[in-house]
């Protein structure tokens, strides 16, 4: 919850205070933030004790575990979207 | 970026298997992850902003707003599903892995306590290479099926840690989309693995 309500600061800030000709710089510095977020989480990953040996042991099941879900999900959202919103935004073309 | 992210993590694994984790640096950046995502989080907001008009647009998807968030639980669910039938672990706590919806922390916390610290470190891992997986799959969804899919693999993770790739490429009315979706699945994981592993 407190990550919305960050986030929605930073959309009154960007909406009210924030000059145009700062978004690059804005840009950069999420790139930056993304970056220290994936390198602390390959940390946490490589300092966890049994971490080879997990990989070894738990690997397999651990991708099938992401790796299936993940697919099926795109598998049944794309449609979804293909009917329910790209559809809105053609008919929205059309409209116009 | 994919390739920066790719190094990112090299790296991070790295310097966290030769216990580079104590340097100061490396500690501070570790020991201040929630501060890094807030900072994000602003300069996400300010991109949100910046960009006009968009919540009104967003106004007008109405009932189809849940279309996506659905498709993410129902998608992640019948996998979890498929995945427990390959491996031959029980459904229900196949099922509940996969409710983790990319969450590692809450999912390999909370199936750890559940079926024990294997399952748990099962969930840790399937759920964090999920997270993994949407940052680098996000710029090839987007290429070859369209931006709103990009969401499907990013799961509960789409509103804070994989929101950047979906900024840089995708659009801003799936930024908020995207933000949308983070917050549902993340309301809905804890009540999602708890009835996977209850009721399956």
């Amino acid at each position: 919850m407190d990550v919305i309500i960050v986030m929605c600061l930073g959309v009154l800030t960007g909406k009210f205070f924030f000059p145009l000709k700062w978004k690059r710089i804005n840009e950069l510095l999420q790139t930056i933030c993304t970056l220290l977020l994936i390198f602390s989480m390959g940390v946490l990953l490589g300092s966890r004790e049994n971490f080879l040996q997990e990989i070894t042991t738990l690997g397999f099941q651990s991708i099938l575990f992401f790796l299936i879900p993940s697919v099926f999900s795109v598998i049944i959202v794309y449609p979804l979207t293909r009917i329910f919103l790209d559809s809105r935004k053609k008919g929205k073309k059309e409209g116009d | 970026m994919v390739y920066l992210a790719v190094i990112a993590l090299l790296g991070g694994i790295v310097c966290g298997m030769a216990g580079l984790d104590n340097i100061l640096l490396i500690k501070m950046i570790t020991s201040n992850k929630d501060l890094i995502l807030y900072i994000l989080m602003f300069l996400v907001g300010i991109s949100i902003g910046l960009n006009r008009g968009i919540v009104s647009k967003i106004k007008e998807y109405h009932i189809k707003i849940f279309v996506i968030p659905a498709g993410i639980i129902v998608g992640s669910l019948a996998g979890g599903i498929v995945s427990g039938l390959i491996t031959g672990l029980p459904l229900n706590q196949s099922a509940a892995t996969a409710a983790g919806l990319g969450w590692y922390s809450l999912s390999g916390v909370a199936i750890g306590n559940l079926a024990g610290a294997q399952a748990g470190s099962i969930a840790f891992l399937s759920n964090l290479l999920r997270e993994i997986f949407s940052f680098f799959s996000i710029p090839w969804i987007s290429k070859k099926l369209n931006c709103y899919t990009c969401i499907a693999p990013a799961g509960a993770t789409s509103e804070d840690t994989t929101l950047p790739m979906m900024i840089r490429y995708t659009n801003g009315e799936t930024v908020v989309l995207s933000v949308f979706n983070g917050v549902i699945c993340s309301a809905a994981v804890p009540f999602l693995i708890s009835f996977c592993f209850n009721f399956l």
